[in-house]
């Protein structure tokens, strides 16, 4: 099937590096593993906000989280939930096979040349950012700090972030750590040994 | 040394001097056959090869780790030879695609070329085996090869993220045969290696129930459910390792470390499984605490090299921790001591699969650029970021002509011609077990945005893996010297001959004994005004334990190294006079006054690539009488740890050192979060300097020697331009103690000229400028901005 254009969300980065608080994001529009195609902006008027997760199946820091991400929807149904795997060479095979592997539930929307990380200022994954239903961004960052089961220093990021959020209150930590696993790397277009 | 050990030391030397002679006229014939045959010979590369090899010597080095990989695979999987003819097959092609059928010029002289180059990559293989062998003793050596091959076979697979295709074929295997236990524990391996832990103690379960892998499926599943923090489980499974193997020393320590978790070992483990920490547990002067997640440092990362400097020119210090997998991470400093991380946008979240990252200010135009290694034991692009002054940085590595595509393990900025422009020195490792030496480099600053190498004309060529180095002037003579530490090899140091040119002196100087050398530093441990050398060292798992089980290092183990300056050229091991005996697979570490007593303590940051290695950071406090202790366990630091880029810093001004420890390891599943531990109180006075060079010397001050003189006692100090995993502050730090008066500062700059400043303060962070009387209070603003506090206090 012929997937439809995406290049009007590839738009080159603005001169400002970084997205400021509250403003406008850019909007997605991505197809599906399926390849049904989805835009972030027709799906926002019908709720309160959406939760964008940049992730890759082969991200050892996504893995943590394969069982917050399937629950999400439920959890939260206010909030829609793109997951947008944007590594390089990463393809919707590879990625439909981790889907089956990892007992995924959760939709991901596959970004060829990882047009959508570069507009959003994403290296790494995973990386989070809830946005509002104008796409005003409220928080970008990490899911939480985890370490190990039980750390008594553990902080959930996003989850206070989301709560502040739907209660009307302003973010009080809209910022957390970058890390993760990287998007683009020369060694991912290097011969294989 | 024993009458065996000298024996073994004068055949090891000979044998030395036969295959470098060997190796040197091999390639001194392939040099000719080249010139004769109109080929052209190997460049230095500056950015990665994407096309395969690009000559002949590239190719023969991929090639032997191609092959290392296919017979590691064959040998997994020996009812299959027709996979590993086609693997072999495809790796001759992939090695030499530079090859052109079509274009004569490329494969002419190949006949000649072949058994030469195979002739000089076999002679530098022979050396690392003696090199290895003479650290580690023969009856060792092999077994550490073994321990080493899987390491080095994986780090294309890992470093690529392409592991799934690993697992996929190991399942694929699975299907046909569900009974191969041996494929089974791969798998079960490879999925913790990935940071699936569970699955892959689930696969280590399945693997465990056949005989032939029974203990070592075990063990690895102890590690794996440890680290999925499944702590009674590991512990189980582990005491179950011991029970069949009571001398499974690893089981042993891991049982440990899962019981850690627990507050301690369950009833259920018996006293013979137990272990006994009879480390780490001498007094310590303060207690510390790890603020990291208060403060906002706490990056869960394969965590690699920090550099702690003023990003923007407000006067507080920025950290930035770069990872094994992903982008550099910038933490801005919100003027209190708590960071923001600032990462995006910055141009350094761009830098992947930085290893080190060394700060120096090339331009002298008041803004601190930074110079990235990346992966350090596998071939990366190095890269210069240039410092834009507005918490953005721009990568600038192709016009100032810096690139450096290799294992660039350390780097560091140093004014080695006294022209007032930083130089950089680069030190290549080792990148696959079959690779050639990646030469070092030395890029002369041409002092118009441009640099050079010179290392050859330098004379700073060496055939052995470095791993650290470090920049000194051990003779007082106004120049900076080099010291070369090699991660298989002999230390090297280089007197600088002040035309550009180094002459190496390490024989003469008594340093040059073979060991596992990681990073180096000088310091000037006794306060004698002579710089001394320390050399940190990696030792293999076995000594580790014997030094955590007995208190004290093995006979035969190679602790790390404290040499003495006789201020005359040579060095005096101390090791025995300084207390030091422990071995730990020292891999980083630094330096600073923790407790403000005005001596220099030690922080070994210790492990190793494999998941199994994962081994505390180790604090020895310096005492009276300059002799070690170590006090890590008692002021509270962990059991665990793999760290990279350690980093001594007071990062709010106010007088307690914080030691950053940057954790993790090169596989992606081997993820520690970044520590920073603080006294809790303020362990005695201080004054923190930090030097402003006004163009004789370079802006920096780095190379600067500082010497604090109070009631005839001194502290000597030195500004470092890197070199380390951790990128020290420029800010000098003396611990005053009880003293209430700090005394005359003496400075040395690196343009020659002597400073000296009374009336000092106490408990204050100053600039000095060369030249200029006097010193500023650099916090002076945020005081106003607080009402006349004195900045935070604890």
């Amino acid at each position: 099937m012929k997937l439809p254009a995406f290049s009007e969300t590839a738009a080159p980065p603005p001169a400002v590096l970084g997205q400021p608080f509250g403003g406008e994001l850019p909007d997605i529009f991505l197809p599906d593993l399926a390849g049904k195609p989805h835009r972030l902006s027709e799906v926002l008027p019908a709720r309160r906000g959406a939760l964008v997760v940049f992730w890759s199946g082969v991200c050892s820091h996504c893995v943590r989280y394969d069982e917050y991400l399937n629950r999400f929807e439920a959890a939260h149904p206010e909030l829609a939930l793109f997951v947008v795997a944007s590594r390089m060479t990463e393809t919707p095979a590879d990625l439909a096979l981790t889907v089956r592997e990892r007992r995924l539930t959760f939709p991901i929307l596959h970004d060829p040349g990882s047009a959508n990380a570069s507009a959003w200022f994403v290296q790494q994954t995973p990386r989070v950012f809830l946005l509002d239903s104008s796409r005003r961004l409220l928080y970008r960052g990490a899911i939480d700090n985890y370490k190990y089961p039980e750390d008594t220093e553990f902080q959930a990021y996003l989850e206070p972030a989301i709560a502040e959020f739907l209660e009307g209150r302003p973010v009080t930590r809209p910022e957390t750590a970058s890390f993760g696993c990287a998007i683009r790397s020369v060694y991912y277009t290097m011969p294989k040994p | 040394m024993n009458i065996f050990d000298s024996i073994f030391d004068l055949s090891a030397r000979a044998a030395e001097r036969g295959l470098t002679a060997m190796g040197n006229t091999l390639g001194g014939v392939q040099k000719a056959v080249e010139k004769a045959t109109g080929l052209a010979s190997p460049e230095l590369l500056k950015s990665a090869p994407l096309d395969g090899p690009p000559d002949i010597d590239a190719a023969t080095a991929e090639l032997g780790n191609r092959l290392l990989r296919v017979a590691l695979r064959a040998s997994r999987n020996p009812d299959d030879p027709k996979s590993a003819s086609r693997e072999a097959l495809a790796a001759f092609r992939a090695s030499f695609s530079y090859v052109d059928r079509k274009k004569p010029r490329s494969w002419i002289g190949l006949p000649f070329q072949l058994p030469l180059s195979f002739g000089t990559l076999m002679t530098q293989e022979g050396l690392r085996l003696l090199h290895a062998a003479s650290a580690l003793g023969p009856r060792r050596a092999s077994s550490f090869l073994g321990y080493m091959v899987e390491p080095f076979a994986d780090f294309h697979v890992y470093v690529s993220l392409q592991y799934q295709d690993e697992i996929r074929e190991l399942r694929k295997r699975l299907e046909k045969n569900p009974n191969d236990a041996e494929t089974r524990h791969t798998l079960g391996r490879t999925l913790t290696k990935c940071g699936l832990y569970k699955a892959g103690a689930d696969e280590l379960a399945i693997a465990a129930a056949d005989p032939k892998v029974e203990i070592p499926a075990r063990y690895d599943r102890s590690i794996a459910l440890c680290r999925a923090g499944l702590y009674r489980e590991a512990i189980e499974e582990g005491v179950a390792v011991l029970n069949l193997d009571p001398e499974h020393e690893l089981a042993r320590y891991w049982t440990f470390l899962a019981a850690q978790r627990l507050g301690g070992y369950p009833d259920s483990v018996p006293p013979e499984s137990r272990m006994n920490m009879k480390v780490g547990y001498g007094k310590p002067t303060s207690v510390l605490e790890d603020v990291a997640a208060k403060i906002g440092l706490d990056k869960t990362s394969g965590g690699r090299g920090t550099a702690i400097l003023d990003i923007t020119g407000d006067g507080t210090l920025d950290v930035v921790i770069a990872a094994a997998h992903a982008g550099i991470s910038v933490y801005r400093n919100n003027g209190d001591g708590t960071f923001t991380d600032a990462s995006v946008g910055s141009g350094l979240d761009e830098c992947v699969n930085g290893f080190v990252v060394t700060a120096g200010d090339y331009d002298n135009d008041g803004k601190v650029d930074l110079y990235v290694t990346r992966l350090g034991f596998y071939a990366g692009e190095s890269a210069l970021y240039r410092n834009n002054g507005n918490g953005t940085f721009t990568n600038v590595t192709k016009e100032a002509g810096i690139g450096c595509y290799g294992p660039g393990f350390t780097a560091s900025w140093a004014d080695y011609d006294n022209d007032g422009r930083l130089d950089l020195f680069v030190a290549n490792n080792l990148g696959g077990l079959f690779d050639r030496k990646t030469p070092n480099r030395l890029f002369h600053n041409n002092g118009d945005g441009t640099f050079t190498e010179r290392a050859a004309a330098a004379g700073l060529l060496t055939d052995t893996p470095t791993t650290g180095h470090a920049w000194g002037d051990y003779d007082n003579d106004g120049r900076l010297d080099l010291f070369l530490s090699s991660g298989n090899g002999r230390p090297q140091l280089f007197h600088n001959n002040g035309d550009g040119t180094f002459t190496d002196v390490s024989r003469e100087a008594g340093i040059d004994e073979p060991c596992f050398g990681s990073v180096a530093f000088w310091m000037d441990y006794d306060n004698d005004g002579w710089l001394d050398l320390v050399q940190y060292v990696w030792s293999v798992q076995e000594d580790m334990l014997f030094t955590m089980q007995n208190g004290y290092g093995p006979p035969e183990g190679r602790p790390i190294r404290i040499y003495h300056n006789n201020r005359n050229g040579t060095f005096t091991l101390v090791n025995d006079e300084l207390g030091i005996s422990e071995c730990w697979g020292t891999m980083s570490g630094n330096f600073g006054d923790m407790n403000n007593d005005g001596r220099q303590d030690l922080l070994l940051g210790n492990g190793s690539p494999q998941m199994e290695r994962n081994e505390p950071a180790i604090l020895l406090e310096a005492g009276e009488g300059g002799r070690y202790r170590n006090v890590t366990f008692a002021a509270g630091m962990p059991f665990e740890g793999k760290t990279h880029g350690v980093n001594f810093a007071d990062l709010d001004g106010d007088g307690r050192i914080s030691i950053i420890l940057a954790h993790g390891g090169a596989y992606p599943g081997d993820l520690i979060t970044t520590a920073v531990f603080r006294p809790k109180t303020l362990p005695g006075n201080f004054l923190n300097v930090r030097l402003v060079g006004t163009g004789k010397s370079n802006r920096d001050a780095i190379g600067a020697r500082l010497s604090l003189e109070h009631e005839g006692k001194s502290q000597h100090l030195m500004v470092s331009g890197g070199s380390n995993f951790g990128c020290l502050p420029f800010e000098q730090h003396f611990g005053l103690g009880e003293r209430t008066r700090a005394g005359t500062l003496k400075i040395r700059w690196p343009s020659g000229q002597v400073q000296e400043i009374s009336n000092l303060p106490i408990n204050e962070t100053i600039r000095i400028t060369e030249g200029r009387d006097g010193w500023e209070d650099v916090y002076e603003a945020r005081k106003k901005n607080t009402k006349g506090s004195k900045g935070p206090r604890p």
